[in-house]
């Protein structure tokens, strides 16, 4: 069976090829920190030893999957455009997510920098709508895009008339 | 880190993420309110009524206070007491006021608080009164703004008020009605002014409903309460519940077995009863109706005996409806019905979305279409069924959790020795269950787009269909994982302001998600569809542009 994916072209632009260090530090950083705790109650308690260790392995494994798969899908899936009339975005790899939303809808329009994402000089688009389904994220964008874009969007909002929801 | 808001919230008045109250209202030199004294002499009474019962059980049956005999009653006679003297700090320590912008109240003894709300951000003034406010001829009144009740953000209450007053305050902040401040008197013909023969009223109270309120596991639990609480309450007047109950009958003669299945049906019945009590007095004189007022018209409900319960919710506000229908009762039709509005609390026990007690289907079908004007009702209309391949990916899961509760199962005997070896078979046994609940869920699906609404329906345990108008939809949304891509399905989600703030049509063919969301959303895709050349999303496009 072939692959059928929805009927919309991708995004006109990429993520920064930075953002894959990104995501490969972000990965080693949570999945570091689970095995490190996973290992240290295996370490301390005995009597769980039986049970710990297969689950340990099985994190550890899919840790170094991850982090060897995730940041290179990913690369090759997020895409993000902005228009006259929306905000079109595409993210994940394992399940990936399509959002639009109009123009017209937005509230508000942030962007947010991370310790990991400052010292990368990235940054991630925040695009708030009224839903409560949580904003639009562009992750892994260049800063000093991230801030451009956030001020045309600022612009082109406030020309819209209405309440947004 | 850099934030730019684009308006100020204060544009943005159904923005649900921004705290609706609590910003500073403007000085004022208004004179602030009390509530009504009355409170005052509700509050004395139910002090001195909290005392009577430990009171009697001393003067008249002789009890003797030890924490045996006494302990519950001791305690609630301190908890009423505690309750009704701070009770009456409260009404010592709160004002309120109307300002031309705000309503603001200042409350509490050690943390004084300074609520205000922006009175063009109200949605809701409901009404509400216990037995003893009744009696009192007071109201509380509640000033709804859309806050996040999940979020722990309290709406503004006054309790308690004079009934022409909560009418008169009523008036003022939903319809904007003259704020008479110096002549409370005047106001009152304002109040009541809304003509009773525009009322248009689409449900009253069907006796017969009480039949799908009745059965529940609940009353055990109720059931359960109710005696131990009866129990309790006769000891301490030198009643012994449980001797009488031993006495009724033989039964070591009649046997273990027979004598827990007497006393399941007894829990059971007193259960039944009880939540059949129960929904009356909930639902005493319940009706629903549309009334007229100065900005629109609201949609009413008013109910409950003792507590009389009256909800408002701005039609304009109103962007659907969804019918829930639980699996196990389906084959009674038994529904819920609820509005899909901004700023409506969908988290309680007593939703304020709700607009009708759980009774048939075929009266929840009918309030819904007559609600929404559209006639057929959007949620009566056909609905497109979802590709079969749907039924795979849920056969699927039916097939990965069976094995996966078996695997767990074996891995824990392996790991405890006290545990049975063939236990793992019980793990199996659960395979005809979630392979009926995958063709169930497949066949709830459904989706259809009509008369400016979406409807969709989907649910295993609980199938809901919902009904949301297009021009509602703040935004689009379809998820695809590996499997469903090599299916070829997708998940199409729109997002909105109100209800649950997002709803879904799950596992749509790929091909037709686009068409689905553009037909909901006419023209807002139109720019990013895929060309024929371009069909192939997951190719990767050579450079990157930056805008």
């Amino acid at each position: 069976m072939s692959d059928q994916t929805i009927a919309l072209r991708p995004p006109e632009h990429r993520v920064e090829r930075r953002a894959i260090g990104l995501w490969t530090l972000q990965s080693v950083i949570g999945f570091g920190i689970l095995a490190g705790l996973l290992t240290a109650a295996y370490l301390i308690f005995d009597g769980a030893r039986s049970w710990l260790g297969p689950i340990l392995l099985v994190v550890a494994i899919w840790g170094v999957v991850v982090t060897a798969v995730m940041p290179v899908w990913r690369y090759a899936v997020h895409r993000w455009e902005v228009t006259e009339d929306a905000v079109y975005t595409v993210s994940g790899w394992i399940v990936r997510e399509w959002r639009v939303a109009p123009i017209s809808r937005i509230q508000t329009v942030d962007t947010t920098r991370g310790p990991l994402e400052q010292t990368l000089r990235l940054a991630t688009l925040e695009v708030t709508t009224a839903s409560s389904r949580g904003p639009i994220k562009v992750a892994g964008i260049d800063a000093t895009v991230a801030a451009r874009v956030a001020a045309e969007l600022a612009k082109i909002t406030q020309r819209t008339p209405g309440d947004a929801t | 880190m850099s934030t730019e808001p684009i308006r100020p919230a204060t544009d943005v008045p159904d923005q649900p993420e921004q705290p609706a109250a609590d910003e500073p209202a403007p000085e004022s030199d208004l004179p602030w309110q009390r509530l009504d004294t009355r409170v005052v002499w509700v509050d004395t009474a139910k002090t001195v009524l909290s005392m009577v019962p430990a009171s009697v059980a001393i003067a008249f049956f002789g009890a003797e206070i030890n924490w045996n005999t006494m302990g519950p009653i001791l305690f609630a006679t301190a908890f009423g007491v505690l309750g009704g003297l701070a009770d009456l700090l409260r009404w010592v320590k709160t004002r309120y006021r109307i300002t031309e912008t705000h309503v603001e109240r200042r409350t509490g003894l050690l943390v004084r608080q300074h609520r205000s709300i922006r009175r063009d951000r109200i949605r809701s003034v409901d009404t509400s009164a216990r037995f003893r406010h009744k009696l009192a001829g007071l109201r509380v009144v509640t000033v709804g703004a859309g806050q996040h009740s999940a979020a722990g953000e309290a709406a503004l209450t006054l309790d308690a008020v004079r009934a022409e007053t909560a009418q008169r305050l009523r008036q003022e902040l939903l319809y904007g009605g003259p704020v008479e401040r110096d002549d409370p008197a005047a106001a009152e013909p304002a109040a009541g002014a809304t003509p009773a023969h525009e009322e248009q009223v689409f449900a009253r109270l069907d006796r017969s409903w009480v039949l799908y309120n009745m059965f529940s596991f609940w009353a055990f639990l109720m059931a359960a309460g109710l005696l131990w609480g009866t129990y309790w309450a006769l000891n301490m007047f030198g009643i012994d519940l449980r001797g009488f109950v031993e006495g009724l009958a033989d039964w070591d003669a009649i046997g273990t077995g027979w004598t827990i299945a007497i006393a399941v049906a007894t829990v059971g019945v007193i259960g039944v009863v009880g939540l059949a009590i129960n929904f009356f007095t909930e639902n005493w004189r319940f009706v629903l109706a549309r009334v007229p007022g100065d900005r629109g018209t609201v949609l009413r409900t008013t109910q409950g005996l003792f507590k009389t319960r009256e909800v408002n919710r701005d039609d304009n506000r109103l962007r659907g409806a969804q019918i829930d229908e639980p699996l196990l009762w389906r084959w009674m039709g038994m529904a819920d019905t609820s509005v899909i509005s901004t700023g409506l609390s969908i988290w309680s026990m007593t939703p304020s979305a709700q607009i009708l007690p759980r009774g048939p289907v075929s009266v929840a079908r009918r309030v819904v279409g007559e609600v929404l004007e559209t006639d057929p009702s959007p949620l009566d209309r056909p609905l497109r069924r979802h590709p079969r391949r749907a039924l795979r990916r849920r056969i699927g899961w039916a097939l990965i959790s069976t094995a996966a509760v078996t695997g767990l199962l074996v891995w824990l005997t392996t790991l405890i020795d006290a545990m049975h070896d063939r236990l793992w078979l019980a793990g199996l046994g659960l395979l005809p269950v979630t392979l009926a609940l995958a063709v169930v869920a497949y066949r709830s699906l459904g989706h259809t787009v009509a008369d400016g609404y979406l409807v969709t329906r989907s649910g295993a345990w609980t199938r809901s269909t919902v009904a949301l108008q297009g021009r509602a939809v703040v935004g689009v949304m379809f998820r695809q994982s590996l499997l469903q891509r090599r299916l070829g399905l997708a998940t199409v989600t729109v997002t909105t302001a109100a209800g649950h703030g997002g709803y879904q049509a799950i596992d749509v063919a790929s091909a037709a998600a686009v068409d689905l969301a553009d037909s909901t959303v006419p023209g807002l895709l139109t720019e990013f569809r895929a060309t024929a050349a371009d069909d192939d999303a997951s190719e990767p496009v050579e450079a990157q542009a930056l805008p």
